[in-house]
């Protein structure tokens, strides 16, 4: 589904690549979480793989990068946001500005794409469902809360139905409650439409549960790629600048302290902790 | 956060009209007020025709707080400029070199009164039509969807600039920076208030630009609308009697009916 090859990337005006030599196949139906510290090249790939780069951010740009079997080079952007859906951290910048109710906000993506009004009204009822803002449905996007703003923010690339969705830190304005329910959406969208899922996250623990597979980029290089388990439960994480998790670093401890041989793969959830501990 | 449009959220015949019916009915007012020679005529329009339609409208009380607010300081300086600089031979009040003519009084009143009533058009239109539902009815007949996209989102960009500002202020304070004090004092303080917002702001722009893209604001192609603006035969042939009618008073002025 997303091919990346031999991908580099260097923003006008700096003087190092954001993203270097990078190589990533990611099928289908996969839930990827792509972890990092800052300006590790989290938000530039998010870019890459939602055609904004090379197509608003110019560039020096090399290698490949196929979405769907097409290289994004040679598309044009308008023609990407019915295939990949991008949501950023900033709630408040992704409220077009020119709607003055929530489901009006969520039709505006529906409307550019030339969605019938039928199907228009089920999408948004159903966007509004998955986002849980049915309440807020006929309300100014402005009147909203910073969470409510990020799950409009959602709900408005979710009506969309992209094949692909990138969401780059779309929790960082949720209570814990709303996050795990973000996240709990996702997995269940990647189980029962084989959407595939980018997401950039610090929230490791949450990344760990649900996540098939996690990339760690650190200076614009990926340095670790695989399980959850095998990349997140390394305790040294935090010398990338990456905080493991709490049960990574409860069981790195209590190995260290009750000198235990370290070969034992580390949990990274609460399932796996239990496990380690008996 | 506050509302920048005067539009007012009620029920009545006049909110539920079409867009363009209302706009034909504001520049049949500007077009005939523009063209009728006596001020009588043209507050009749506003006495009879405009505040009936407010009434109508249920927005009675703020059309005339925000019309007549509006008026007064053009009304006080165009009875000054032309009661005191109008030649003519009818003086009213006379102190030494300076005297007030009767036909610059008249004259005041004329555009006053014009004036009055085209503030009034426009105003009782921005009470009673939401702004996105105007620009859906004008990119239907053919406006760029980027020209509305521009108007819309100004009017929803000014109080989030406001915002903005009052939070980089309160920072700057927080640290010290003296923003109170007399005029001077203020307006220099303007100055490190001004780069922040900008950049801010453009940086705002910037990722306002890729939300759009990300939901196809520039593709190519058929588009459709979530919002279906009603409309009716009669609303069709209310506009075209609108239309017609403005065309005929501007006809009966240029061919001396009207003088």
């Amino acid at each position: 589904m997303i091919s990346i090859k031999s991908f580099t990337f260097r923003y006008r005006g700096a003087t190092e690549p954001a993203l270097e030599n990078i190589d990533l196949e990611i099928p289908r139906g996969q839930f990827c979480a792509i972890i990092g510290a800052n300006g590790s090249g989290k938000s530039t790939l998010c870019f890459a793989l939602s055609g904004i780069i090379p197509h608003h951010f110019a560039g020096e740009y090399s290698g490949i990068v196929r979405i769907a079997g097409r290289e994004l080079v040679k598309m044009e952007l308008g023609q990407m946001a019915g295939l990949v859906g991008l949501v950023f951290q900033n709630p408040f910048n992704q409220i077009t500005g020119a709607r003055y109710t929530v489901e009006e906000e969520i039709a505006f993506g529906l409307e550019n794409l030339g969605i019938p009004q039928d199907e228009m009204s089920a999408r948004i009822a159903l966007a509004l469902q998955q986002a849980g803002l049915v309440q807020e449905a006929h309300r100014s996007p402005y009147a909203l809360s910073g969470g409510q703003q990020q799950r409009l923010a959602i709900a408005s690339i979710l009506a969309i139905q992209p094949d692909i969705l990138i969401l780059d830190e779309p929790t960082s304005q949720l209570d814990p409650v709303g996050t795990r329910e973000v996240f709990e959406l996702l997995a269940r969208l990647g189980v029962s439409q084989r959407k595939t899922i980018v997401l950039v996250e610090h929230k490791l623990e949450l990344a760990a549960q649900f996540a098939d597979r996690v990339v760690h980029l650190n200076h614009g290089r990926i340095i670790a790629d695989g399980k959850p388990q095998e990349v997140l439960g390394n305790p040294r994480l935090r010398l990338q600048g990456v905080q493991p998790t709490r049960f990574t670093l409860a069981a790195a401890l209590s190995q260290e302290q009750a000198q235990l041989p370290s070969d034992r793969t580390l949990p990274v959830t609460l399932e796996q902790a239990i496990g380690f501990f008996r | 956060m506050q509302q920048t449009t005067l539009y007012t959220s009620t029920d009545s015949p006049l909110h539920s009209a079409h867009p363009l019916t209302k706009m034909m009915l504001t520049l049949a007012v500007l077009v005939t007020t523009a063209v009728l020679p006596d001020f009588i005529w043209v507050l009749a329009v506003y006495l009879f025709m405009l505040i009936p339609l407010a009434a109508l409208g249920r927005v009675l009380g703020k059309f005339l707080r925000i019309s007549l607010m509006l008026i007064w300081p053009f009304v006080l300086s165009l009875l000054i400029i032309q009661g005191l600089f109008t030649p003519g031979t009818k003086i009213l009040i006379a102190w030494g070199p300076i005297s007030v003519k009767q036909e610059g009084l008249m004259l005041a009143t004329s555009y006053s009164s014009r004036l009055l009533t085209w503030l009034g058009g426009i105003t009782l239109l921005m009470l009673i039509t939401r702004p996105d539902r105007l620009m859906l009815a004008l990119t239907d007949l053919g406006l760029p969807r980027q020209i509305a996209y521009i108007v819309l989102s100004a009017l929803q960009i000014i109080p989030r600039f406001q915002t903005r500002a009052q939070v980089i202020l309160d920072a700057q304070r927080s640290r010290g920076l003296e923003t109170e004090g007399h005029l001077f004092h203020r307006l220099r303080m303007l100055l490190p208030l001004t780069a922040p917002l900008i950049l801010s702001s453009l940086l705002e722009l910037d990722e306002r630009a890729i939300a759009l893209e990300a939901r196809g604001f520039s593709r190519k192609g058929i588009r459709t609308s979530f919002v279906q603006l009603q409309d009716s035969p009669l609303q069709k042939l209310l506009r075209w009697i609108l239309f017609l009618l403005s065309l005929l008073v501007i006809l009966m002025r240029f061919v001396g009916w009207i003088t």
